[in-house]
């Protein structure tokens, strides 16, 4: 049934935007657009802040080396978006180890502060370092592709199909992504955080080295962050520093991931397909026209938000769908697939 | 495996069927221009974005109401005469002061709301996000008070700006400071310190500043860099101390401005001229506030008019009481009248190009050629170069009085007019907090 | 050396301030370990109220210290019982979640009401002692910032006392470190929460009433002070009061030494750094139990 409820979701991701496309819409590629990278960005935190059970607010900063290196690569050297993107990841990831070893020394919301603290040194360092163009920006060249492949394969869609190239883009990368998450979910990594998370000291005694396993999680998000950080940069066709390391990079993902329910593979996907949307609708039907600039659309986000929180704390994915479902065989192929709509 | 492949055409088949349904497109007859207005109404710029949406509340007031004797473009009668009397409306949304979120609406605005034209974002950064997809679908886009150069220089095709960018502002102070030896002006002043904060704005004020300084004879004697959001500067202030220079090139927002204020008081400390740009220099409420306070009487700073000429024009004056019903009663800034002035002019092409095609308002666009007159701003008038760019728009320099208003130092021709004796040096502490406060 | 001596006075005294809205935050996230993304929020409420009042009926903002301490206990106390008792239930990241949509929600209540405009407070008895010159062995202080440190030392003083030597504070420490063994001896542990909510609630918009006398007033003024906040706390330790008075002071004073000579632009960078090297030495903060 979860198999069903895969395909089903799949056919819907590959196919909704076709018709909106042949009707000359852009728009609800884009918000899929968003959907699926902060989706991604969900399943990336989920890895740290999920099975490890560490709080890291700081992810952002290898979004942030994301977009850059896969910017630098392209600019200065040439090289391909989809061929810088390993580099980048590799160098986040690299980073990331590095820099993480020595803060988990620190546990808990000791450890948190210190990934901000990460952030809050990297925010100067973007914002004046000339060399990657300091808070004037990073401009990514357009080089005009003859064709779909070329395109394709640098990030570059011209024209109308500007948003669904890089709505398939996403769709790949987030593939690609969950199926990454979800080998290591099943491995002896997956296995080794949740030890963890849950008693750090019992996993010490049975031989589990706790610092090395927060590092490999971190850096593994890390990963994950970078890579959607080069697709955001293509996307953007510029890196400013100010809005690759943004703090909505954490948190969005992060609620994904509670509305979702964390810890669960799927859940900060879940999560992604209500907020964005969600904000969406508020933002075209409450800030705009007569209550324009008064924020009363984020005032009933924040509602909602809070209304969520308070009466599903433990997350969408933690109600009992398999028991509705079970109750009900004929509602089966439909209530999975609204589940991954 | 048969069931899976029949449910997956099954559901493929009725969402297609129910998204082609959603979705009938308007008819081309144009009943009402369409702008899309994307705005940083909440966030970090929330205090710019709301100028810019009752700039285009003014904007739209103008069009569609007749104001007979209002000497501004589509002032008198309503609509456009030249679209059979549509009227303008403008779809106005909200960013949040980020990126990813002001191209999504841009999207929305352009393939489901149908608009005409893009005007947005009132920061250069954001702009510079959008100006790809409004490139792609090929319809105008215009940021009037966006004062990045690069905006224009990276070649777009559907970018316009009326307003001046910043190198043309930062070098008004700078030519100012020059000029002013040979009137009547101090002669000893040698050294200038760059004092912004870390974001695009500020950096593209400091790298300009940084090349014109010399070039007007001044020595850059330090350049320091501030974070975006200090709670303090005290440090800041002991290092311009220090360095001692003549002339203080500062950039900084509002709030911080008001942090600097606070720390150069506890430090005693002013350099003989206070030269800003922009940042809290435009901001409508530190101005007022200035008045209770004397905190910024003798500091000058470039505009992009003459202010206190223009506030003596009965447009202006016309075109503030409208201002005025939007904004809760504040007056129209420097960065509203930019706006204004911006939305005015395109309001004037949509009139001359009879449609709204892109193409049409396109070529309409190139053919600007506008006179003061017709401004409530003081360019001299609207007309493009190459990029899009308004080769008209001016800097002037203008300085906060005793009064706590602005007045015109420069150009010289204005200078006369407004007939203001400059303020030299900068008064010290003490005596702004002797002197009476004008709004006390 | 004169410099770094000034640079130094500077820092304390911008380091009681850092106090001041650190403080409520010790016993939120310190002591109870409760996530608070809206403190800068609850902080950006006191500012608004105490510019409110004196704007309107000519209060001055440390007679408002009163009315509006009152009012956000109460308003600390309702965002307990209402929301953060169940989202106790969930993960502790549903603290982050539930009070980011507490942000959302008080940020854009305030620009609804007030618009985004920057605000100031110049008509109050501290801002009218700003041009007072105080000058020893050729140190500067600003009179007002005095002024509000020994405000902020009563506070901490006020607070060190209640939780250290009071039999309310041993209840509130019983229940931040174990939950069912308070209940236990007798102690009802949402009572608990739901007092520490609407002190720290209170002491922050208490911080907003004193800050307005310094800062510009707009809705989105919370942030910058939190994020040094948050430092302040975890670096002072958690459930140290006295650990957090200690920190903000270094942090102000870090803050104000490091840009004399290096650029200004990584101001809170060097704060950051030092935390994190000061951590490796000292993962449970200075002052920290735990």
């Amino acid at each position: 049934m979860a198999r069903l409820a895969l395909v089903l979701g799949a056919a819907v991701a590959i196919l909704y935007p076709i018709p909106l496309q042949l009707q000359g819409y852009t728009y609800y590629q884009t918000v899929g657009f968003l959907v699926l990278i902060n989706a991604m960005l969900g399943v990336g935190w989920n890895v740290i802040g999920g099975w490890a059970g560490q709080f890291d607010f700081g992810p952002q900063v290898f979004f942030a080396v994301g977009a850059y290196v896969g910017a630098v690569l392209f600019a200065r050297l040439g090289i391909d978006a989809w061929l810088g993107m390993p580099i980048a990841v590799v160098a986040a990831m690299l980073l990331c180890a590095l820099l993480t070893y020595p803060l988990t020394r620190l546990r808990g919301h000791y450890f948190a502060i210190a990934t901000v603290a990460i952030w809050m040194i990297a925010q100067p360092i973007g914002a004046t370092w000339d060399a990657i163009g300091g808070s004037q920006g990073y401009f990514i060249p357009v080089k005009p592709h003859a064709s779909v492949a070329g395109a394709a394969l640098s990030l570059q869609f011209a024209g109308p199909t500007k948003a669904l190239g890089y709505y398939y883009s996403a769709l790949v990368l987030f593939a690609v992504t969950m199926a990454l998450m979800a080998l290591v979910q099943r491995s002896k990594l997956g296995y080794y955080f949740h030890a963890v998370r849950d008693d750090q000291e019992a996993a010490e005694g049975i031989g589990i080295d706790s610092r090395l396993y927060k590092v490999v999680a971190r850096s593994i998000t890390a990963g994950v962050f970078a890579a959607a950080g080069v697709l955001y940069a293509f996307w953007a066709l510029s890196v400013f520093p100010e809005q690759v390391l943004e703090l909505n990079w954490a948190t969005l993902p992060i609620m994904a991931t509670v509305v979702g329910g964390i810890g669960h593979l799927w859940g900060p996907v879940l999560g992604a397909i209500i907020l964005i949307p969600i904000a969406q609708i508020m933002s075209t039907t409450l800030g705009t026209g007569p209550l324009a600039g008064r924020g009363v659309d984020l005032i009933v986000y924040g509602v909602i938000i809070v209304t969520i929180a308070a009466f599903r704390p433990t997350g969408l994915l933690s109600l009992p769908w398999r028991r509705w479902l079970r109750r009900e065989p004929r509602g089966a192929s439909a209530e999975p697939a609204a589940v991954d709509r | 495996m048969r069931r899976l492949a029949v449910s997956v055409f099954i559901v493929a088949v009725l969402v297609s069927g129910a998204l082609f349904g959603l979705g009938t497109a308007p008819a081309a007859n144009v009943t009402e221009v369409l702008i899309g207005s994307v705005l940083p109404l909440t966030g970090n710029f929330a205090s710019l974005g709301q100028q810019y949406l009752w700039a285009s509340q003014t904007a739209e007031d103008i069009v569609n109401n007749d104001y007979p004797d209002l000497q501004v473009p589509l002032g008198p009668g309503k609509g456009f005469p030249g679209l059979g009397g549509a009227p303008i409306k403008f779809i106005v949304r909200d960013d949040q002061s980020r990126g990813e979120q002001a191209r999504t609406i841009v999207e929305q605005l352009i393939s489901v709301n149908k608009v005409h034209w893009i005007n947005g974002e009132g920061t250069s950064g954001t702009t510079s996000i959008i100006q790809p997809v409004v490139e792609s679908a090929g319809i105008p886009l215009t940021c009037h008070a966006c004062a990045s150069p690069t905006l224009t220089e990276k070649g777009m095709k559907w970018f316009w700006r009326t307003g001046p960018h910043d190198k043309v502002m930062v070098a008004s102070v700078f030519s100012f400071l020059k000029e002013w030896r040979e009137h009547g002006g101090p002669t000893d002043l040698k050294t200038v310190a760059l004092f912004t904060c870390d974001n695009l704005f500020c950096q593209d004020n400091r790298k300009v500043a940084a090349e014109q300084a010399p070039k007007a004879g001044f020595q850059v004697v330090l350049d320091l860099t501030t974070k975006t959001g200090a709670t303090t500067l005290a440090s800041e202030v002991q290092r311009l101390q220090a360095a001692n220079p003549d002339v203080l090139f500062l950039v900084q927002y509002t709030a911080e401005t008001t942090v600097f204020q606070n720390d150069a008081k506890r430090a005693g400390w002013l350099p003989k001229v206070v030269a800003t740009s922009n940042g809290a220099y435009s901001d409508e409420t530190w101005l007022q506030a200035q008045k209770k306070t004397n905190a910024a009487a003798g500091w000058l700073g470039r505009d992009p008019t003459a202010i206190d000429l223009t506030h003596q024009r009965p447009s202006w004056q016309k075109v503030n009481e409208i201002y005025k019903k939007y904004s809760r009663g504040q007056n129209m800034g420097e960065l509203a009248m930019r706006e204004i002035t911006g939305l005015l002019w395109m309001a004037d092409v949509i009139n001359r190009a009879k449609s709204v095609e892109p193409a049409a308002l396109a070529k309409a666009a190139r053919e600007t050629n506008m006179g003061p007159e017709q401004l409530i701003i003081d360019y001299k008038g609207i007309k493009f170069d190459d990029h899009n760019q308004n080769v008209l728009a001016t800097g002037v320099v203008t300085q906060i009085g005793w009064d706590g208003e602005k007045h015109t130092l420069w150009p010289w021709d204005m200078a006369t007019k407004a007939g203001f004796k400059p303020m030299f040096p900068n008064p010290s502490w003490q005596e702004r907090d002797a002197k009476p406060k004008p709004a006390s | 050396m004169a410099e770094v001596t000034q640079a130094v006075v500077n820092g304390l005294q911008m380091g009681f301030l850092y106090a001041l809205v650190a403080v409520g935050l010790t016993i939120i996230w310190g002591l109870m370990e409760m996530i608070n993304f809206a403190h800068g929020e609850f902080l950006m409420l006191g500012m608004f109220g105490a510019w409110w009042l004196s704007a309107t009926v000519g209060l001055d903002p440390l007679l408002a210290i009163a009315p509006i301490g009152l009012v956000m206990y109460g308003f600390g106390v309702l965002v307990y019982r209402l929301l953060m008792r169940r989202v106790q239930g969930g993960d502790p990241f549903t603290q982050i979640f539930a009070t980011i949509g507490l942000l959302f929600l008080l940020q854009n209540a305030v620009v609804a009401g007030f618009t985004s405009d920057y605000r100031f407070v110049n008509d109050s008895a501290l801002t009218h002692l700003s041009g007072t010159k105080l000058q020893l062995l050729g140190i500067r202080f600003g009179v007002p910032l005095l002024a509000a440190a020994g405000l902020a030392l009563l506070l901490f003083l006020a607070l060190y006392l209640l939780i250290e030597r009071t039999e309310f504070g041993l209840a509130l420490q019983a229940t931040s470190e174990d939950r069912d063994a308070a209940r236990l001896v007798g102690i009802r542990p949402q009572r608990m929460f739901a007092v520490a909510w609407g002190l720290g609630a209170a002491l922050v918009a208490i911080a907003g009433a004193i800050l307005v006398n310094f800062f510009a007033v707009y809705p989105q003024v919370g942030l910058q002070f939190t994020v040094l906040a948050y430092a302040i706390v975890a670096l002072g330790g958690f459930g140290s009061i006295l650990g957090t008075l200690l920190a903000a002071l270094l942090v102000g004073v870090i803050q104000s030494v490091t840009v004399v000579y290096l650029p200004p632009a990584f101001k809170d960078a060097f704060v950051f750094a030092s935390y994190l090297l000061i951590g490796l030495f000292r993962p449970q903060g200075l002052f920290g139990r735990f």
